[in-house]
C-alpha cells in the first residue's frame, strides 16, 4: 500500500470504528461516549493553540458556550434557520476572539492567559445575569432538534454528526499542523525571536491560531446545544477548562493523538472513580499534571512511544 | 460629602488589597518572566491559615499574622524549591513553569477545600467592627487596618530594592539574569527569596480581605484577575505601579458600582475592560520600568 491508501484506510477504518460504537453502546454508555466526543474535539483544537502554537488561553470553554448559547439564542429567540445561525455563531466568536487577542498580544510573553481568564469569570456572571436573554442561572432548554435535509439530528443520527465533526475538527488541524502557517505556530512556540527573525509575523500568526482554535471550539459548541437541546452556564465555567489544559498535558502536548488519549483517559477516569474519590479526583489531577511536566513532559502518548520502541528493539 | 469620604476610604481599601497581589505578582515576574497563577490561591491559603490561628486557636492577632506571612511564605518558598528550581536547571522554557503553577494553583485549592471545605469561614476584624473617624475620614476599622498593613508592606519594600544589596541583586536580576549571574549574584537564593516574599505578601492579602467577604475557597480567582490588571495598569517595571494600579482599578471599580446604571454583578467586566484599554494604548501601564527607553 501506498501512503495515500494508507492514510485513506486509516480514516475509513478510525470513522467505522467510531460509528460501530453508537451502536455497541447504549443508554448511559451512548451519553458518556457523545461527551467524550466533544471533549476530544475540544481537546484537539485547544492542542492546536496550545502545543502546536504555545499559547496558554484559559478560554476554550468559553467559546464552546458562546457557540452553544449563540445559536440557541439565535433560533430560539431570533426564529433564525440552523445554517444562517451557525454562521453568526461562528462570525460572533471570532469577534470576541480578536478582541482578546489583539491587545494580548501587544506585549511578548503570556498576557492572553490573564485576559482569557477574566474573560471567562465575565462570561458566566453574563450568562448568569442574562435575564430572559440567555434564561439565567437555569440556561434555556426544551428547544427542538433542528432537521438536515429532513432527517432530524437526535438519538443515532446525531452522534454520527458528532463523529463527524471529530474526524472533520481532526482533519483540518492535521492539515493545518503540516502547512507553512502549521511550522510557523511551532517555530514561534519553539523560539519567538528566531521565528520573527526568520520573517514570521508573531503577533500576527498569534492572533490567527487563537481565533481559529476558538472558532473550532465555538463549532463545537453548536453541537453541544443540540446534544440535551439544554445550555446552562456552569457547563462552559473555569472548572472544566482547567481539566482541559489537563488532558492535553496529561495526553501529551503537541500530538493530536495525545489531545484524544489525554481526553479520554481524564474523561472517563471520574466516571469509574466518581464514587470513590468524589471531589478529591481534581487535586489527583492536579498533582498528576505536575509530574507529568517535571517527568513526563510528552505524556501518555510519549510514555507508549518508548514502550514501542523498547518492544521493537528486543529481537 | 462625607459620603464622598466613605467612598475614598473603600476605594482606599479594595486598592490596598488589589496593589498587595500586584505586588506578589511583580516580585515572582519581575526576576523569573513567570506569570504566576497561583498569587490568588495564596491569598486563600493566607485567608484560611488566619481562621485557624485567629478563630481556632484563638491565637493574639500579631502572632497570629506572623504565622500567615512565614506559613505562606515557606509554601511559596517550597513550591519554588520542589517544582519551578529543578525545571529551571534543566533549562525548561518559560510555558513549562507557568503551566506548573496554573497545576500547583489548582493543588493549593483543592487541597484547601480538602481542609477547610466549601463553606464560607467567618474571620474577625482585629479591632472589632466599629468605626473610626478623623476629620472628613471615617470608615471601619478593618478600612484602615488594610489600608495601614499596605503602607507599611510598601514601605518595607522600598526600602529593601533602594537601600540593601539583596535588594539591589535583586533588580539586576529583573534586568538581565545572565548578566546578574556572571557578576556573582545568586540566581537561585534570588528566585527562592522572591517566591517567599511573594507567597508572604499574598498571604496577608488574603489575610486582610478574610473578615470583609468571609474566607472562601472561590475567593481566590477573582484576586487573580484584578491583581494581575492592577500590575498592566500600573507597569509592572516599578513597584509604585501596583500602588497605582491598584488605586485606578479600585476607583473605576467603586465608582462603576455607585453610579453607573449597571447591574452590581457587571462591575466584574471592569478589570478585563482596563486591562485591555491599558493593553491598547499604554502596554507599559502607567509608569514605565525605570531605564527603559
Amino acid at each position: 500500500m501506498n501512503g495515500a491508501m494508507r492514510t485513506a484506510t486509516a480514516w475509513i477504518g478510525g470513522a467505522a470504528l467510531l460509528v460501530g460504537l453508537t451502536y455497541v453502546l447504549g443508554g448511559y454508555g451512548l451519553d458518556i461516549y457523545r461527551k467524550l466526543l466533544l471533549t476530544a474535539t475540544l481537546a484537539l483544537s485547544y492542542n492546536f493553540m496550545f502545543g502546536f502554537a504555545g499559547q496558554i488561553a484559559l478560554s476554550h470553554y468559553t467559546f464552546y458556550g458562546i457557540g452553544a448559547y449563540s445559536v440557541t439564542i439565535l433560533m430560539t429567540q431570533a426564529g433564525w434557520s440552523l445554517p444562517l445561525a451557525a454562521l453568526a455563531t461562528i462570525g460572533i466568536s471570532a469577534v470576541v476572539a480578536l478582541a482578546v487577542a489583539i491587545p494580548a498580544n501587544r506585549l511578548e510573553g503570556f498576557y492572553l492567559a490573564l485576559a482569557t481568564l477574566a474573560l471567562a469569570q465575565i462570561f458566566i456572571v453574563a450568562l448568569v445575569q442574562g435575564g430572559e436573554f440567555t434564561g439565567g442561572a437555569d440556561g434555556i432548554f426544551g428547544f427542538k432538534s433542528p432537521e438536515i435535509f429532513g432527517i432530524p439530528l437526535s438519538g443515532t443520527n446525531f452522534v454520527i454528526a458528532l463523529i463527524g465533526l471529530f474526524l472533520g475538527t481532526l482533519a483540518v488541524l492535521q492539515f493545518l499542523g503540516r502547512s507553512y502557517f502549521g511550522r510557523a505556530c511551532r517555530a514561534i512556540r519553539d523560539n519567538p525571536r528566531a521565528a520573527a527573525a526568520m520573517g514570521i509575523n508573531v503577533a500576527r500568526t498569534n492572533i490567527i491560531v487563537f481565533t481559529l482554535t476558538s472558532s473550532l471550539a465555538a463549532i463545537a459548541g453548536i453541537f453541544y446545544a443540540f446534544a440535551d437541546r439544554f445550555v446552562n452556564p456552569y457547563v462552559f465555567g473555569i472548572e472544566p477548562m482547567f481539566l482541559l489544559v489537563f488532558m492535553v498535558i496529561v495526553g501529551g502536548t503537541g500530538r493530536h493523538a495525545g489531545a484524544i488519549v489525554g481526553a479520554t483517559v481524564l474523561f472517563l477516569l471520574p466516571e469509574f472513580l466518581g464514587d470513590i474519590v468524589g471531589r478529591r479526583y481534581i487535586l489527583i489531577y492536579g498533582l498528576l499534571v505536575v509530574l507529568a511536566l517535571m517527568f513526563q513532559p510528552n505524556g501518555l502518548i510519549g510514555l507508549y512511544d518508548q514502550l514501542r520502541h523498547r518492544l521493537a528493539r528486543r529481537p | 460629602m462625607t459620603d464622598a469620604f466613605e467612598l475614598l476610604m473603600s476605594i482606599g481599601e479594595a486598592a490596598s488589597i488589589y496593589a498587595l497581589v500586584a505586588l506578589s505578582y511583580m516580585l515572582v515576574l519581575r526576576p523569573t518572566g513567570i506569570i504566576n497563577f497561583a498569587v490568588g490561591e495564596w491569598a486563600l491559603l493566607g485567608a484560611f491559615l488566619s481562621v485557624s490561628t485567629v478563630v481556632t486557636l484563638k491565637l493574639p492577632y500579631p502572632l497570629a499574622v506572623l504565622l500567615v506571612l512565614a506559613g505562606v511564605g515557606a509554601i511559596a518558598w517550597l513550591t519554588e524549591r520542589l517544582t519551578i528550581r529543578p525545571m529551571v536547571e534543566r533549562a525548561a522554557p518559560l510555558m513549562t513553569l507557568i503551566l506548573l503553577m496554573l497545576a500547583v494553583d489548582i493543588v493549593y485549592r483543592e487541597a484547601a477545600v480538602w481542609g477547610y471545605g466549601t463553606a464560607n469561614h467567618f474571620a474577625p476584624m482585629p479591632f472589632g467592627s466599629g468605626r473610626v473617624e478623623f476629620g472628613p475620614f471615617g470608615g471601619s476599622t478593618q478600612s484602615l487596618v488594610v489600608i495601614a498593613a499596605t503602607v507599611l508592606v510598601f514601605a518595607a519594600t522600598w526600602y529593601f530594592f533602594e537601600r540593601t544589596v539583596q535588594g539591589k541583586a535583586f533588580e539586576a536580576v529583573a534586568i538581565d539574569r545572565t548578566v546578574a549571574s556572571l557578576m556573582g549574584i545568586n540566581l537561585a537564593r534570588v528566585t527562592a527569596l522572591s517566591f517567599f516574599a511573594a507567597g508572604a505578601v499574598a498571604g496577608l492579602a488574603g489575610m486582610l480581605q478574610a473578615p470583609l467577604t468571609t474566607a472562601s475557597y472561590l475567593m481566590g480567582l477573582p484576586l487573580t484577575i484584578k491583581g494581575f490588571s492592577a500590575m498592566v495598569i500600573g507597569g509592572a517595571g516599578r513597584v509604585e505601579g501596583a500602588v497605582l494600579g491598584g488605586l485606578v482599578l479600585a476607583a473605576s471599580e467603586r465608582l462603576v458600582l455607585r453610579y453607573a446604571p449597571v447591574p452590581s454583578a457587571f462591575a466584574i467586566a471592569i478589570p478585563l475592560l482596563l486591562l485591555i484599554i491599558f493593553l491598547l494604548v499604554r502596554p507599559t501601564g502607567i509608569l514605565k520600568a525605570k531605564g527603559a527607553a
